[in-house]
C-alpha cells in the first residue's frame, strides 16, 4: 500500500527526516510513534504531497507522490495536526464543500456526507456551525473530511491529541471500523501504549532516525529481553550485606549494570535470557545473601519509549 | 459545477452580520448625500440653479461610490488567500488537487460579488439623479465604470492577499497597491506628455481634422487605465465642469489632454478607460494563481 524509500527532509542544513525505509500492507494500521520533533509530521506532509523530499521516493499502491503528486492525492486522505476549519459554515456544509473540491457529484456527495456523520458520531451536529463543536468533535469532523473522497491510505496526524479518554476509545473504535472497510491507516501520536493498542505494526521515529519498525509484539519482545532484573534484600539486612551483594554482582561477567534504586533494592542488567537470570540467582544463594524477592521488571510501552528513544 | 470556492465563501460572508453593516451604511452614505445635494429640487419653487442639482449630484454619488468601493474592497478581500493560510486551509484544498487558478478566481469573484452587491445597493439612489434630468444611459455608463473598478479592486486585494502571510498585512498591501497603481497610471499626466498632443490640440487646423477614433488612440493607453482619469471622463460627459477650464493654454498638457479626451467623447473613453481596467484586473488575478502553491509559504509559527 505505502511504501517509503530513503526518504530524507533537510530543512535548510538541518535534518528533519534521514534515510526512512518503511513499509505498510493492506489493511494496516500503522502507527507513527516519537517525542517532540522526530519527524513525523515532517514525513506525513511529504506523504500527502505538500512537500517535496530532499531525497528518497515514496509511492501509494504503486502510484509517486512526489512524480505523480496529482493521482497519489485520489488516493490519500490527510488530516493534519491542525483543524482547518471555517468559520459561518455548518458541518454538512463543511464536508460538501470538499466533496465539490473533489468534484464529487451531488447524489454521491450527499450520500458520503450522511455516511460519514454517521461513522464519526456527528450526525445530530450537522446543521450546527463547526464553530460551535467541541475540539474532540473538530477532530471528527475532520477526519468524516479526510475520507469524503472513500481514499485507499487515510494519514492522520496525532488526530487524539486533546481528546479526553472516552473521546479516545471512541477514535480507536472509529479506526478499526475503518480497516475493517479495508483502508490503510497510518497514524501518528506520541503515547506508544495508546497507539500498541489498536495498531498492527508500529514505526519509532526519533531526531529524524528510524529506531524501530515492526509488529508490537517484536517491540515488547525486543524490550523484554533485556529488561532489568529488581533484587530486593531482605529488610534489617545491613549495609554490609548490600555492599557484598553488589561485589558479588559485579564479579559476575554477565551483569552490565547495578543500579542502587532504594536502599535494599537493587536494578541490574543482565547479558542474556532466563538462565543467565538463574545462574545469577544461584550464585547469589550460595553467597548466602539475604535475597528476599527477586524478578524481571516488566517493561510497560511508556518506559519502552523513554528508553528507545533516549539514546537515538 | 459552480466553483465551490466562489459559492461557499459567498455563503460564509452572507452570514456574517459584518456584510449586512457595510452594505447599510454604504447605502446610507449614498442616501444621505444625494439628499443634501438635491434638496433644492426638493421645495415647490426651483430655481435655476437648482436644475443642475441632479447633474451635480450623479457627479458627486459617482465619486463617492468610487471613494467607498476602492476604500472597502481591500478590507473585504484581505483575506481571501492570506485568510486560507491563517487557517491552514489552503493546504487541504490544495491536497483536493484543486487549481490555484480556481481557488484564486471563486476568492476574486466572490470579493467582486459583494462589491457587487453594494454597487446595486447603491443603484436606486443613482437613478434618483433622473428626477433631475440625468439620462439612463449616463448611469448605465456610471455602473459600467464602477463594476470594472470594483473588479479591479477586487483583483488587487486578492494579489495581495496572496502575497501576505496574514490578513492584516494583506489589507496594508492592498491599500499601498492601489495607491501606487493610482499614482503610477496617472504618470503620462504629470510628468508631460508627448509632444504629439499638443502639437495637435493646439493646431486649430489639424484638430478640426481629428477623427473620435484617431483622438482615442492619441490618449496614452496608461493614462486609459487609471481610474481617475476615468472617473473624470465620465464626470465631464454629463457636468462639462471642464469646459470653463479648457481656454487657459497655460494648462498645458493638462488640459491638452482633456481636450484630446474631449473629442473622442468623453462617454467612449470612460467605456474604453473601463474595459481596460477589468483587463488589467484580470491579468493581476492570473499573476496570484502562480503564488498559491503547497508547501511554499509553511513556516512553523505558532505551533506547539
Ligand atoms: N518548516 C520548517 N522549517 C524548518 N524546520 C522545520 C520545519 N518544520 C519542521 N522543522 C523541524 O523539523 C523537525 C521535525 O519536525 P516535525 O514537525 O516533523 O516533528 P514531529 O515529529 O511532528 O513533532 P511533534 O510531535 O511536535 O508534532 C523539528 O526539529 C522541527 O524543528
Ligand atoms: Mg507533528
Amino acid at each position: 500500500m505505502l511504501q517509503i524509500e530513503h526518504l530524507t527532509k533537510y530543512y535548510g542544513k538541518f535534518p528533519a527526516l534521514q534515510d526512512l525505509n518503511l513499509e505498510i500492507g493492506d489493511r494496516q494500521l500503522h502507527g507513527f510513534v516519537g517525542p517532540n520533533g522526530a519527524g513525523k509530521t515532517t514525513t506525513m506532509r511529504i506523504l500527502a504531497t505538500l512537500m517535496a523530499p530532499t531525497s528518497g521516493t515514496a509511492s501509494v499502491d504503486g502510484v509517486n507522490v512526489v512524480k505523480n503528486a496529482h493521482e497519489a492525492r485520489k488516493l490519500i486522505g490527510y488530516m493534519p495536526d491542525f483543524f482547518g476549519t471555517y468559520d459561518n459554515m455548518k458541518c454538512s456544509e463543511y464536508l460538501d464543500f470538499y466533496g465539490r473540491c473533489y468534484r464529487i457529484g451531488a447524489k454521491e456527495r450527499a450520500r458520503m456526507t450522511a455516511q460519514l456523520l454517521e461513522l464519526v458520531q456527528l450526525e445530530d451536529k450537522a446543521e450546527e456551525y463547526v464553530d460551535s463543536l467541541s475540539r474532540g468533535m473538530k477532530q471528527r469532523l475532520c477526519l468524516a473530511r479526510s475520507l469524503i473522497h472513500d481514499p485507499k491510505l487515510l494519514i492522520l496526524d496525532e488526530p487524539a491529541s486533546g481528546m479526553d479518554p472516552r473521546a479516545r476509545a471512541d477514535m480507536k473504535g472509529i479506526l478499526r471500523t475503518l480497516r475493517e472497510m479495508g483502508k490503510s491507516v497510518l497514524i501518528s501520536s506520541h503515547i506508544l501504549p495508546e497507539l500498541s493498542e489498536m495498531c498492527d505494526s508500529l514505526t519509532i521515529l526519533d531526531h529524524g532516525h528510524l529506531v524501530f519498525s515492526g509488529s508490537v509484539e517484536n517491540l515488547s519482545d525486543m524490550m523484554n529481553g533485556n529488561a532489568p532484573l529488581d533484587i530486593r534484600l531482605a529488610e534489617g539486612s545491613g549495609e554490609t550485606a548490600v555492599e557484598q551483594a553488589v561485589t558479588c554482582l559485579k564479579e559476575l561477567p554477565c551483569v552490565t549494570e547495578i543500579l542502587q534504586e532504594e536502599p535494599l533494592l537493587l536494578r541490574v542488567r543482565v547479558d542474556g535470557g532466563e538462565d543467565v537470570c538463574s545462574a545469577v540467582l544461584r550464585e547469589m544463594m550460595v553467597r548466602g545473601l539475604p535475597v528476599c524477592d527477586f524478578h524481571r521488571a516488566p517493561m510497560n510501552l511508556e518506559k519502552v519509549f523513554m528508553e528507545v528513544t533516549q539514546d537515538a | 459545477m459552480l466553483n465551490p470556492i466562489l459559492s461557499f465563501s459567498a455563503r460564509r460572508r452572507m452570514r456574517s452580520f459584518r456584510t449586512m453593516l457595510i452594505a447599510a451604511g454604504y447605502t446610507l452614505v449614498l442616501l444621505l448625500l444625494a439628499f443634501f445635494m438635491m434638496q433644492s429640487l426638493m421645495g415647490s419653487y426651483v430655481s435655476i440653479a437648482a436644475a443642475n442639482a441632479g447633474v451635480n449630484a450623479y457627479a458627486v454619488l459617482i465619486v463617492a461610490q468610487f471613494a467607498l468601493l476602492v476604500l472597502i474592497a481591500p478590507a473585504m478581500t484581505s483575506g481571501a488567500i492570506a485568510g486560507e493560510r491563517e487557517r491552514r486551509t489552503l493546504e487541504l484544498l490544495l491536497v483536493t488537487n484543486t487549481r490555484s487558478f480556481r481557488i484564486v478566481a471563486g476568492k476574486t469573484l466572490e470579493s467582486f460579488a459583494l462589491l457587487c452587491l453594494l454597487i446595486v445597493c447603491g443603484l436606486p439612489v443613482m437613478c434618483l439623479t433622473m428626477l433631475a434630468g440625468v439620462s439612463l444611459f449616463q448611469i448605465l455608463l456610471g455602473e459600467a465604470f464602477l463594476l470594472a473598478v470594483a473588479f479591479a479592486a477586487a483583483c488587487v486585494g486578492t494579489l495581495a492577499s496572496a502575497l501576505s502571510r496574514s490578513t492584516v498585512l494583506a489589507a496594508v498591501l492592498s491599500y499601498l497597491m492601489i495607491l501606487a497603481i493610482g499614482v503610477l497610471t496617472a504618470m503620462p499626466m504629470i510628468l508631460g506628455y508627448p509632444q504629439r498632443i499638443t502639437d495637435v490640440v493646439y493646431d486649430t487646423a489639424r484638430y478640426a481634422e481629428l477623427t473620435p477614433g484617431g483622438a482615442l488612440k492619441m490618449i496614452s493607453p496608461v493614462l486609459l487605465m487609471n481610474p481617475g482619469f476615468a472617473l473624470v471622463a465620465l464626470i465631464q460627459e454629463e457636468t462639462r465642469v471642464l469646459n470653463s477650464y479648457m481656454e487657459y493654454r497655460e494648462w498645458g498638457r493638462i488640459l491638452a489632454t482633456w481636450r484630446m479626451m474631449d473629442r473622442a467623447g468623453c462617454g467612449t473613453v470612460a467605456l474604453v478607460s473601463s474595459g481596460l481596467i477589468a483587463a488589467s484586473g484580470f491579468v493581476l488575478m492570473c499573476v496570484s494563481t502562480l503564488l498559491v502553491r503547497p508547501g511554499k509559504k509553511h513556516r512553523k509559527s505558532g505551533r506547539k
